[in-house]
């Protein structure tokens, strides 16, 4: 379980959050919100890359926003970005690897666990091709791969499907809905592809101007009124 | 990982082949003159290493490099002086001082990059300078800077090596060390961490990489190439001069590492044949040796222009392609 707590983000006068709460019980849940509601900023905080001005984060009953970033990370924190953050001259399999690095143990088994989730991902045949060699669906899977190993508790993914066909998007969205069966984690996903939301989200959150409008299943959560308001946009243009 | 780690690529084999080319080649070839050029020129190249690596695979910019040189060779030479130890107790000493003086000069880098850090290393450059040029090198006198007005007392160079020929191929060995050592992190975690840093820190947070461990690590990394660099030049002149530790040699020695290549072993031995074979080479035909640094200009617009991966690139590029040629031809 995931619990957002009053959660207070400031940039000097801007309230960038203002007070989250959540708790996140679902395996995949999401983040949506137009744009500048601080989806990103809220992601930024859990992952510390912003440091809260306060409230409470918690990831397998513990709160974690007094770790810095590489040390939640090692906890469990798995974190996705916009642009997929690919190391151009790592192989496939080098930059997952990374990822189990600072832990302790034989090369070995981490090599098996490496190989393991790149077959889940399907980018065994990629393995050792360097990361200036992929494609942009490969980088992305490559990424999600990352997102697997090392027993995660939690996956954030910012946009994962931005700039994406459709069926790379369906083929995305059978991963995301399978990282918890794999690994045990729960899955966070932010984007824009409300259709993306509604397959793979059990509940979501909706932001609007750093403010948690609406939580709840995901069905009833689109329906809301106040959320059709924010998201589409209710105001008549003068 | 062991697989891995011991894996010979192309480009390693050729890089072997020519370190076995200058241990059995080089000292053969000329007079003491020239050894003592090969030797120097082995020195920037286990230097020019350090800046290389941390240019092609963290994106930092280190203008100190040589500096720390100069940091090595004082230590060594103080250590000569100060006890009866064995030139590679020296050498090991020396290159460890250095290297904790590299973690120092992190300091600024944790919180800096690109330009800013740049400046800050240049800084530090000119700091040693002045430090140098102040109270020089110790050359056998009394008191913690050693220095005394007159004749040097002997410097003990490595026991195996006690002449020229020998000790170049020492620093050969040295250098392929250097080199080896580099390219042993580059293959296992450091060098992981080192490429998710260079893509960018918050993505190397995110995969749980010690951003702040790893930067200081490779400045220490550099700062031992540097150290060893230095004390090893310490053996081969006997005694240092502070014009060789000028900021102006940093710049130029970073500068010529990117004209070499900064991404492989070729790019730093370029970088020293540039630097101190080639203005050996001009004023032994009867010319100016100034003329290298037009060359070097010549060299960085030719890089700037055509050949992003420097010279060393393009000599490997061109080998690939006659290789293939070869192939295509049978």
């Amino acid at each position: 379980m995931i619990v957002l707590e009053d959660l207070v983000v400031r940039f000097g006068g801007v309230i960038a959050l203002n007070g989250v709460s959540a708790r996140f019980t679902a395996p995949v849940g999401g983040i949506i919100g137009p744009n500048g509601a601080g989806k990103t900023t809220l992601m930024n905080a859990v992952s510390g890359f912003v440091t809260a001005a306060g409230g409470r984060v918690e990831m397998n009953g513990a709160d974690i926003l007094a770790l810095p970033a590489h040390r939640r990370a090692q906890a469990g924190l798995r974190r996705s970005f916009q642009r997929e953050q690919i190391a151009d001259d790592l192989t496939v399999f080098e930059n997952v690897l990374v990822q189990l690095d600072h832990r302790i143990g034989r090369a070995a088994g981490k090599r098996a666990e490496v190989a393991h989730v790149l077959a889940l991902v399907g980018l065994s045949d990629r393995a050792e091709a360097r990361g200036a060699q992929l494609s942009g669906f490969e980088r992305r899977l490559t990424d999600v791969a990352r997102c697997m190993v090392g027993q995660p508790a939690l996956v954030l993914m910012d946009e994962p499907a931005g700039g994406m066909t459709s069926d790379e998007t369906q083929r995305l969205g059978d991963l995301i809905l399978g990282i918890h069966g794999h690994t045990g984690a729960q899955t966070i996903v932010i984007d824009h592809d409300v259709d993306l939301i509604a397959r793979v989200c059990r509940e979501t959150l909706v932001l609007d101007f750093g403010r948690a409008i609406a939580f709840g299943p995901t069905a009833e959560v689109l329906a809301d009124a106040r959320v059709k308001a924010a998201y589409l946009g209710a105001e008549e243009i003068p | 990982m062991g697989g891995s780690l011991l894996r010979i690529t192309p480009s390693g084999a050729c890089g072997l082949i020519f370190a076995a080319a200058a241990f059995l080649v080089l000292p053969a070839l000329a007079g003491s003159y020239w050894m003592s050029v090969f030797i120097s020129a082995g020195c920037f190249a286990m230097a020019a290493s350090g800046v290389a690596f941390m240019y092609s695979r963290l994106g930092m910019v280190s203008l100190t490099q040589v500096g720390l040189m100069g940091i090595g060779g004082w230590v060594a030479l103080r250590l000569n002086y100060l006890a009866p130890f064995p030139f590679e107790v020296n050498l090991v000493l020396a290159a460890l001082a250095t290297m904790v003086f590299g973690w120092l000069l992190a300091l600024p880098a944790l919180r800096m990059r690109g330009l800013y850090l740049a400046l800050v290393t240049l800084m530090a450059a000119g700091g040693l300078e002045i430090v140098f040029s102040t109270f020089q090198f110790p050359n056998g006198g009394t008191g913690f800077w050693g220095v005394k007005v007159g004749s040097t007392e002997p410097f003990r160079g490595p026991a195996l090596a006690q002449t020229p020929q020998a000790l170049l191929r020492y620093v050969v060995v040295m250098v392929t060390l250097g080199f080896l050592l580099i390219e042993a992190h580059r293959r296992s975690a450091p060098g992981r961490a080192w490429a998710m840093i260079r893509r960018s820190e918050a993505a190397a947070m995110a995969a749980g990489v010690n951003v702040t461990l790893y930067k200081t690590w490779a400045f220490g990394i550099a700062g031992l190439l540097a150290g060893a660099a230095g004390a090893l030049l310490a053996a081969s002149l006997g005694l240092l001069d502070d014009g060789t530790f000028r900021s102006s040699e940093s710049i130029m020695l970073f500068a010529l590492a990117v004209v070499g290549g900064a991404g492989s072993w070729l790019g730093p031995v370029i970088a020293a044949v540039l630097l101190r074979v080639l203005p050996a080479l001009l004023s032994s035909v009867g010319v100016n040796a100034n003329l290298a640094y037009v060359i070097f200009g010549l060299g960085l617009l030719h890089a700037l222009i055509t050949a992003p991966n420097g010279i060393a690139g393009q000599v490997f590029d061109a080998a690939r392609a006659l290789s293939a040629r070869v192939r295509g031809a049978k």
